[in-house]
């Protein structure tokens, strides 16, 4: 099926465009989400919300880019949005948990590991994922947009909405920062 | 401050996600999906129920509160003098249904 008849398939609310789409992009969009997130169940539940909101908004889809570059534009979008509030509720439950009465700990996520990496890399992994974590958004998501989901630097720029030189700039930078942050990382 | 990590540590750190390969979406992905999907289908919010409606009209009642709250506060306080009537007799309801003037039959 070519992205033109997926396209007027899920335009006219054929369940089976709809079913295509989901095989042809779950893995993409898992991947990325998995990699923004670092949680499985987490990165399972945006890969839903997104294929709703692509299911939902196709008639605002307007072809003047790829189809999979809307998809991974409202992937990354959701990512960001759901760690931006995991960020709000984290903060939030610190406060409580310093004047409240319940004395719940702090969750501290356990090291992520992502079950593509090698098995000899999955502790240097873990601790570059941490660090990952640790970037501004926008390089965060150029950097795993490139490592993980190995998309070329003009595919990120479209997603991004910005230049293949800004994309460098920010590779450039997510690398140095993480040098960074690695050499000054406690025993 | 002493580095905790050689630099040879740090490159293999940096270069750890190479040749990753891409994690694959959960066993019956699409189904859950739809099972997600379906009572969003299904859910229709009656309009009256829905937040934007029930916040308007709550935000049209405070305002109209509001409003009448100026409005009394404004309005000057009057010494109402209270009229005690004296109890209904039989002239005071003749005089008042104009009863007791002469008639042309008198």
């Amino acid at each position: 099926m070519t992205e033109q008849e997926l396209l007027f398939g899920l335009r006219h609310g054929e369940e089976s465009a709809f079913k295509e789409l989901v095989t042809q992009f779950q893995d993409k969009v898992f991947n990325t989400a998995l990699g923004l997130l670092q949680h499985h169940t987490e990165a399972e539940d945006i890969a839903q919300e997104v294929f709703i909101q692509v299911y939902r908004s196709i008639q605002n889809f307007k072809g003047e880019s790829l189809l999979s570059t809307w998809i991974y534009r409202i992937t990354v979008t959701k990512s960001l949005d759901h760690l931006r509030s995991k960020k709000r509720k984290k903060r939030f439950g610190f406060l409580s948990s310093l004047f409240g009465d319940n004395n719940m700990p702090v969750y501290e996520p356990e090291d992520f590991n992502h079950p593509g990496v090698l098995q000899e890399k999955k502790e240097d992994a873990a601790i570059l994922f941490k660090m990952i974590e640790l970037l501004p958004e926008k390089q965060r998501t150029a950097f795993i947009l490139n490592k993980v989901e190995e998309l070329s630097y003009r595919e990120i720029a479209a997603i991004l909405n910005t230049t293949e030189s800004a994309v460098d700039s920010l590779l450039q930078r997510a690398k140095g920062n993480l040098r960074k942050k690695l050499n000054e990382l406690p025993p | 401050m002493q580095n905790k990590f050689s630099q040879e540590r740090i490159e293999s750190i940096m270069t750890s996600l190479g040749n990753i390969q891409p994690a694959v979406a959960p066993d019956f992905f699409y189904t859950r999906l739809k099972g997600k999907m379906q009572p969003a289908a299904d859910k229709k919010t009656f309009f009256m129920l829905r937040p934007a409606f029930i916040t308007a009209t709550l935000a049209v009642l405070f305002i109209v509160n509001v409003i009448s709250l100026l409005q009394t506060a404004k309005t000057p306080k009057q010494d109402s003098p209270v009229v005690y009537s004296k109890p209904a007799t039989i002239e005071s309801f003749a005089a008042a249904y104009n009863m007791n003037t002469a008639t042309v039959y008198e």
